[in-house]
């Protein structure tokens, strides 16, 4: 095998990207990876543990990592943050209760070291719902103008519907390729 | 090449020596049953599927157990065949499709599934596979899949997917959407007309060490007629 193939081939493998899917429980991280996916979303049980899908997406390779978003869940996440291209932060726009609790635990991933590079996509999920806070609201809620740390977008959405979650992840994809493979 | 992959930087280096060792030395099986520990490098070497074991039963040691498998056509959105295993018996839950395979579990061995397939099978073009699996009640680091599939000696895909960790008593899935292999007429003709020569071997690792190896083998010539 010549450099040349082997170069290409590594520029291939290179063009795997991580995405991280993070959340409190119930934001509706499943629904979003099972519907991007066009995989029924009627049967989804809280997550206890991962859920992976790997698949090609505009020449990428995405290995898109869901972990459960329970309170035990939680300090298991820093285990997955190693390689991670961009977390996608889940927000259910209509629990109003706990967007306090969603704010910390967001702005506690940001400082983590091994997250630094990453591109920070937030859903705001659930906008079927009435009575669900809007993009706006979300974003002053979870003071996202207080990030200078990471490029980062909120983008409404609906995860039942589907509404959304393609323009999400376009961006994402974007972000990254911007940083990552310029030298293609 | 350096052969020392400090881990900080063992993604790059790990797959270009995989390259250089899987054009180069291929490895038997017969050397792998000597080995103490088999790491994912010693099974990317191998050129065909294997007779026997390459670890015991025994060496799963973290309650790993496979609990769900489906297979669905991406395009159709259509659920080929699915198969689950309740705490403790098999279950089949079939759809109403005509041409779905029949797994027949091997008696001795919850290691080996025989699949039976129709030919419209080997002709899908993006499918994906799901597993699930439970993990018992220790922490597993760096967890690993190679899947490799052969017709004969010639290997038609070779899935190498590192999960990393796993939460104790965690379940979790995964779902590998891909192209399916681009085979010649020629090609389905042989797999057709060959039951069972069509083959893989799956192996899990932990830390670089092997700890689970299943094997299936495949038909293609289930004969279900079209509705």
């Amino acid at each position: 095998m010549g450099l040349l193939t082997i170069l290409k081939k590594m520029k291939q493998k290179e063009k795997e990207v991580r995405l991280l899917m993070l959340g409190l429980d119930n934001a509706g991280k499943t629904t979003i990876l099972k519907k991007f996916n066009g995989e029924d979303i009627d049967t989804i049980s809280p997550t206890l543990g991962f859920n992976i899908k790997t698949l090609e997406h505009r020449g990428f390779k995405l290995n898109i990592w869901d972990v459960g978003g329970q309170k035990s869940l939680r300090s298991y996440w820093r285990n997955y943050f190693e390689s991670t291209d961009a977390l996608i932060w889940v927000v259910d726009s209509a629990d109003r209760m706990r967007l306090n609790d969603c704010k910390k635990e967001l702005h506690a991933l940001l400082v983590e070291e091994r997250l630094a590079g990453a591109t920070l996509l937030v859903f705001a999920n659930k906008q079927d719902l009435p009575g669900s806070l809007t993009a706006k609201e979300i974003r002053e809620a979870l003071d996202l103008d207080s990030i200078k740390t990471h490029h980062w977008l909120i983008q409404d959405c609906s995860a039942v519907t589907g509404d959304n979650l393609l323009n999400g992840m376009d961006w994402v994809v974007n972000d990254i390729a911007s940083r990552i493979f310029t030298m293609d | 090449m350096s052969s020392d992959a400090k881990p900080s930087s063992k993604k790059k280096e790990g797959f270009l020596r995989r390259q250089a060792k899987s054009k180069t030395d291929v490895v038997s099986e017969e050397e792998l049953l000597k080995k103490d520990i088999i790491s994912p490098d010693d099974v990317l070497r191998l050129g065909r599927s294997t007779e026997k074991y390459l670890c015991p039963p025994e060496a799963n040691v973290y309650g790993i157990d496979f609990t769900r498998f489906k297979l669905r056509d991406i395009e159709s959105n259509q659920v080929l065949f699915e198969v689950a295993k309740p705490p403790h018996s098999y279950e089949l839950e079939e759809n109403e499709e005509p041409d779905l395979p029949e797994p027949e579990e091997d008696p001795n061995s919850g290691r080996f599934v025989r699949y039976q397939f129709t030919p419209q099978f080997l002709k899908l073009k993006t499918v994906g596979a799901t597993v699930e699996f439970v993990v018992g009640d220790k922490p597993v680091n760096k967890f690993r899949m190679i899947e490799k599939h052969y017709f004969r000696d010639r290997v038609l895909k070779c899935f190498d997917f590192e999960f990393g960790f796993c939460i104790p008593h965690s379940r979790n899935t995964v779902e590998h959407i891909y192209e399916f292999p681009k085979l010649s007429d020629d090609m389905i003709e042989e797999m057709m007309e060959h039951p069972y020569e069509t083959r893989s071997d799956s192996f899990y690792f932990v830390e670089d060490r092997l700890i689970m190896h299943n094997k299936a083998d495949y038909a293609y010539n289930g004969g279900a007629p079209q509705s």
